[in-house]
Parts: C-alpha cells; structure tokens; sequence
C-alpha cells in the first residue's frame, strides 16, 4: 500500500498540518508570515472558483479581476462608516450613506453583486467558445477598470479608496475556504457537475445527453463570479486599500497562471497552486536583494524571481500540461471525507500507516541506486542501437 | 515518471523553505535598518530605479560620513514589483522581519497608499519619496509623510510663473482624463489662474496614449478666443506626441505643464517642436547651485551615468530627509520618536529643494522649479517658492 492511500497519513498531511499553521496564523494576526498565509487562502478561493470555469466547464475565461473588483467596491460601500463614505463616496445614495452591514452580509452582497454582472455579461459572452471568450472576459476587465477610474462620485476614481476595516481575519478567510471548496467539492461531484464536464469533454454528445448547455455554462460563470466577489472583498479587507489599477489585467493573469500551475481541472489543484505561487516568491525574495552567502554578497537580482516563476510555468507547461495535481483530487477528498476522520480510532489503519511509512523511507533510500540504475540502463539502450 | 517529479518538486521547495529561513540579515545592534520599498520592475521602474539609487548613494554617503551618531544606516530594500499585494506584504516583511524602524520609496500614490496603510497600522513613518498626492498623509494617518511637494503647489507655481513671469493671462487647457494625477493637476492649475485674474478660454480632453490630437486641435484652433499659453496636463508617454502635434499644426504659443512632462521623452519625439515648453518640476539637474551639482557628480561617480531624471535627486533626498531626522531623534529605536523628529524637519537643504513640515502638515512646502526647453534641453529658469 503506498503512503498516500494510508488515511492516518492524509488525516495528518491534509488536516492536522494545515490546520496548525492556520491556527498559527490566526494567533499572530498581523504578522508578516501569518499574512502570507491569508494570501494563500484567498488565492485558493480566486483559484478554485476559477478552476470550476476553466477547468471543469471548458471554457477559458480570464475576467476573474472585474469580479473580484466589484466584490472587493461593494463590501468596501457596506462597510465603510458615514464619514469616510462622505470623503470617498459623496455620490451613494442617503440610504446607502448610512448603511453599515456586518462584514459576512458585505461579502455576500458583494458576491451576489458580482455574479448578477456575470449573468448579464454571461448572456452575449457565453456564447463565444475557446479564445473568443477570453478575449471578451479581458474587455470586462477594461470596462470594470474604467467604471471604477472614472465614477470619481462613487469609487474616488483612481486614486482608491483607503481605510477598509481589517475584517478578513485568518478565521475568517479560511472558514469560507473550507466552504468554498466544500461546496465546489460537492458540486463536481453532483450530476450537475458531471453535466459540466461532460460539457467540457464533448459538447455535442453532452447536448444529445440532454445537458442544457446555456444554463450549465451561465450558472457555472455566475457561480465561480460569486466566489471571485467574495475573494475580492476578502482582498479589501485584507489589504484595507482598494483602487481599479490593482484588479486589473496583470493580476487577472497571475490567477490564471496559478490556476495552470496547480492544475486547472483540480481543486486540489488550486490548493498546491496558490501555496506555491505564494511562497516561491518569498524564497526568492533573498536572491533578489543581494544574497549573503559564507559572508559574500551576491549582486542585487531584481527580477530574477519573474524570471525563474515563468521559466517553471514553460518547463511546467512542455512536461506536464495538466498542472501538478492532474486530475487527482486527493486532498478535497481527503479532507471531506469520513474515513480520513474515522481512521483515528481504526487500530489497522496504524498498521498500514507504518508499514506504508516504511516503504516509502525505503524507496527514497533507495533513490540513489535507482537513480544508478535508470542511467546505467539508459547507457546500455545507447550503445544496443 | 511525473509522480517522482511530482515528489522531486516537492522536497525541493522544502529544502528551499529551510534555506530561506536561514538568510537573516546579520543587523547589530550598532545598525539602523531602514526600509526602501521601490517597483523596480514593472511598470514603475523607469522611475523607481533611479530613485532607488540616490536613496542608496544617500545611505552610502551617509555611512562614509560616520553614519547618525554612530550607527550605521542599513538599507533593506525589497522589489514592490508593481503590484499592491507586494508592496503590502514587502512592507510587513521590513517591519516585522527586518525591524525596520523607517521606511521609504515609491512615486506612485496607488503603491504608497498600500504601503503606508501597513505601515500605519504598525505605528511606523513612511515618506514617499516620489507620490505627489497631496492628501496621502490625510488619507493614510500620522506615520505618513511627503518627501517632494504636493500637485498642488507645482499647479500653483505653474500657474503663477504663467501670469507673473509670462505675463499671459488667457489659457487653454488640455487634461488627460485618464488619470488621478493629471485631473488633479489641472484643477488646482485652473483655481489658481483665475484667482490671479486669468481667465481659462477652453478646455478640452483626451486619455492617455491617445494617438491622435487632431480633434482637440481643430476644436483649439477654431476657438482660440486670444488663448496665449497651452496649459497640457499629461504624463510622460504623450508629452512628445501632443506637444508635435500642436507645432505641427502652426500654433506657436508656448506649453506649460507639470512634473509629468519632465522627461526626456518630450525631446526626443518632438524634436525641435519641443521648444518654448515650460515644466514645473522638483529639481533642475543644470542648476548651478551646489547641492544639485554635487549630487550629479556623485551620482555619475556611483552608477556610471547622469542622474535619469529629478526621482533620482528625489530618492537621495528621501533618504538624507531620514538621517536628519534619526539624527535629532530622542530614541532612533522607537518608530514614534523618529515620526515626531520628521514632523519637527525645517529648513533642511536638499537637492530637490528646502523640506519644512509646517503647522503639523505632512507635505512639506518646497521650492517649484520652473524649467524650459530650449536648445533642445531643458534649461534652468526659476526657483518658486510657494506658499499655499
């Protein structure tokens, strides 16, 4: 039995461990560490919701910004108090003015906000298929982009707004991850999701199957939009700076790259993508400024780490198209599963976690004459032709 | 075959994990680290970059002097990349990692806004060296600081040199309305004009990276109603093309415009049309005063090449505008005793002009200068000093 089929195993892999960095980082709120790994959660949320129209419904769509932007302006309007509403805001309606939600209602008025956008832009858009659609989804973001720079009465134009209140606490970012890809989880795994994959893999068979292709692929876009607002306020309220530059383009880009790198038809996909894509950087970031190494200072390398990201994203996409996780759902699985759970109190479930324990530190001890092994065959295949 | 590269991948990033926790910067006690948060790539870097550099040619000069009564300046310096996520979290990682204890850069307010939020919040100063947004510090709290004047001071002193040196009193107005930057320029441009007695004839609009200006130009042309100055709010990549345009169509009249025209694009795409265009900017690198010429030279000294624009004098300036104040601090390991030293900074000659924070103001009121292309560069006219 291999390691990652034990359930002990991913009981303390999937669970145990991520649930006792986030606890860290909810206990030193603020910190530098504990905000990178709020990153990472917001960027499973953005990432997962895009994976569901990208991955799962074959469609492309590259929009993800203007979604999160409207998210991320209307909790910002729900959440703001009257005064800083008067300096930033001064065209709301009265009603509007004196209007504070609690943050959990903002976000949801901002995800509700955010898929309506998307059910009235789906409607036209939808109907492209492959890199029409895209392109159409990148014009949304230009017209998000220019709404937000211009309605200086309700968005302070360019220059933002500022002072959102630090709601997007680690408790909360990663309560509704869990929801997020709980909920994305189910959905795949439902006959609407298996509708959309269908659609995905074969549209005309799937119609003949009597899979309504235009509500399936309206409510998948409407859906994922939802997620993106919520992940877009969350983003507000983390940053506590909002302005239309910063939803724009670039980042609409690096989503999609995150996407492709964990691998887009997975949410455990998005899971290891968005961990990666977050902490790569941070391992860089010392290249970057002059390393020191045995008291010798390398030169400053601003940049290098863009380089060495989009050199991993060619080399990912020549070798493994699919993203690092594939199609494998591992770590949902593992997480929303009973048995990961019941494993605890299993006394054979031990059993099979040591042995299997064992196996693996075998094999990785194992790794250099394999290695030999492999070169040395390798060697003999040249010198049979 | 992909599982192994799967599981390779994965020990890598682990052993680089345990690498990165390894790299600490070795601060002593005998060290002030401070931060300098630039995009030196991206978008921004054309003028993060050489900001970058006269902040570092300060710290350097700073630390060959003898440092602040002492101890040595360490700059911690972090790649914003353009992008607000980063420059947020680069910021935390200066505070909270490196213990900075100030911190500075950026010259577009979008960035420092992000950057002076976090910096708020952790109850650190920041000063811009290069956003000219002049109610950043308003916005972001009291740990915020301006290092180069607000929009509206060089609007005014646009304004002024227009009417009192110029002696014009009918303008034409261009605003690119694209942009936070020049909306607001123009706007204050515009309340100063008419409140020395000017009168604005017409105003038009483009956005920015418009190729074409012929319609506003025809629209000028028809409508010129004894227009005697162009007053263009822009920013550097129209600067040539609009001004061209103008010559190339037969109006002669002289441009004005703000620190966004101070680049050397506005020579070199419009040639000889680029004549009798006046800039209000932070500095004059052909000033012959002292400062401004020492700063050239050591610049050229450290990188080789002239100063790339009046960001570079600014950078330097952020930074000695720090050691002044570290240097009167009470305590320069309590972030609250350095913020009420720069909040006491006056009279301190730098490059780009003289910083003094009055009246519990965060943006310092400093000198305008007035350049004008002549000859094919930018020639040295006037030293404003504006009061608002």
């Amino acid at each position: 039995m291999k390691l990652k089929d034990s359930n002990i195993f991913r009981l303390i892999l999937f669970v145990l461990i991520p649930l006792a960095v986030i606890i860290y980082a909810g206990l030193d709120s603020g910190g530098y560490y504990a905000g990178l790994i709020n990153l990472v959660g917001i960027n499973i949320i953005l990432v997962a919701s895009l994976n569901l129209v990208n991955g799962f419904s074959g469609m492309f769509s590259m929009g993800h910004a203007a979604f999160m932007a409207i998210g991320a302006y209307t909790s910002a309007t729900l959440t703001l108090n009257a005064a800083q509403k008067a300096t930033y805001m001064p065209g709301l309606p009265e009603w509007l003015m004196n209007l504070v939600l609690p943050f959990p209602l903002a976000l949801l008025a901002g995800g509700i906000f955010a898929a309506i956008v998307a059910i009235l832009i789906g409607f036209p858009v939808l109907r492209f298929k492959g890199h029409y659609l895209s392109v159409a989804t990148i014009g949304l973001i230009v017209i998000v982009r220019a709404v937000l720079d211009n309605e200086d009465q309700l968005t302070n134009g360019a220059r933002g707004v500022t002072g959102l209140p630090p709601y997007a606490s680690t408790w909360i970012i990663f309560t509704i991850v869990i929801l997020v890809l709980y909920l994305l989880h189910r959905l795949i795994n439902s006959a609407y999701g298996r509708g959309l994959i269908a659609m995905r893999d074969d549209y005309v068979a799937a119609q003949t199957l009597g899979v309504n292709l235009t509500t399936k692929k309206l409510s998948a876009f409407c859906i994922s939009a939802f997620i993106a607002g919520v992940g877009g306020g969350l983003w507000g309220h983390m940053q506590s700076v909002i302005s239309g530059k910063f939803f724009y383009i670039d980042y609409s880009f690096k989503i999609v790259q995150t996407s492709i790198i964990g691998g887009m038809s997975s949410l455990s996909g998005s899971v290891v993508g968005s961990i990666l894509m977050t902490y790569i950087p941070e391992f860089l970031a010392p290249l970057e400024n002059g390393l020191r190494i045995f008291g010798t200072r390398l030169p400053e390398l601003y940049g290098i780490s863009n380089i060495i990201l989009s050199s991993f994203l060619i080399v990912l996409i020549i070798f493994r198209r699919q993203g690092i996780m594939g199609y494998s759902e591992i770590i949902t699985e593992s997480i929303f599963s009973l048995k990961t759970y019941k494993s605890v109190f299993d006394k054979s479930e031990y059993r099979i976690f040591m042995e299997s324990l064992k196996g693996s530190i075998k094999s990785i001890g194992s790794i250099p004459t394999r290695i030999s092994v492999w070169i040395s065959n390798k060697k003999r295949k040249k010198k049979g032709e | 075959m992909t599982k192994r590269a799967v599981s390779i991948l994965i020990i890598l990033t682990m052993v680089l994990s345990i690498a990165g926790c390894g790299t600490k910067e070795e601060a002593g006690a005998e060290t002030i680290n401070v931060g300098a948060i630039f995009n030196l790539t991206g978008g921004q870097a054309s003028i993060d970059e050489p900001s970058y550099n006269g902040f570092k040619l300060a710290a350097d000069e700073i630390n060959a002097a003898g440092g602040i009564n002492g101890k040595m300046i360490n700059v911690v310096s972090y790649d914003g990349k353009t992008e607000q996520t980063t420059v947020a979290s680069n910021v935390k990682k200066m505070i909270d990692v490196d213990k900075c204890v100030v911190i500075s850069g950026l010259s577009d307010s979008n960035y420092a806004l992000a950057a002076g939020n976090v910096a708020q919040e952790k109850g650190i100063p920041f000063i811009t060296s290069g956003a000219t947004l002049p109610t950043l510090p308003d916005q972001v709290g009291d740990f915020a600081f301006l290092a180069p004047f607000g929009d509206d001071i060089q609007a005014y002193a646009a304004a002024e040199y227009a009417i009192d040196e110029l002696g014009v009193t009918k303008a034409y107005m261009l605003i690119d309305q694209s942009m936070e930057f020049t909306k607001t320029l123009a706007f204050f441009f515009e309340e100063r004009f008419v409140e020395k007695g000017g009168e604005i004839v017409l105003k038009d609009n483009y956005m920015n990276k418009d190729p074409d200006f012929s319609a506003q130009i025809d629209r000028f042309l028809a409508n010129q109603n004894g227009a005697e100055i162009l007053f263009i709010s822009g920013v550097p990549d129209d600067a040539g093309v609009v001004v061209k345009q103008f010559r190339d169509k037969g109006v002669t009249l002289p441009v004005i415009s703000g620190d966004g025209f101070d680049t050397p694009l506005l020579i070199e795409v419009a040639g000889p049309a680029a004549e009798d265009t006046y800039v209000a900017t932070h500095t004059s690198l052909e000033n012959t005063d002292e400062k401004v010429q020492n700063f050239v030279k050591a610049y050229n000294d450290a990188y080789g090449r002239a100063p790339e624009n009046a960001f570079a004098a600014l950078g330097y300036d952020a930074m000695y505008l720090i050691a002044d104040a570290l240097g009167r601090a009470t305590d320069v390991t309590d972030p609250t005793a350095i913020r009420d030293a720069i909040a006491q900074t006056k009279g301190l000659e730098v490059v780009t002009g003289v910083i003094t924070y009055e009246d519990g103001s965060h943006v310092p009121n400093k000198s305008v200068t007035i350049n004008k292309v002549e000859g094919g560069k930018f020639v040295f006219q006037k030293e404003v000093s504006m009061s608002n």
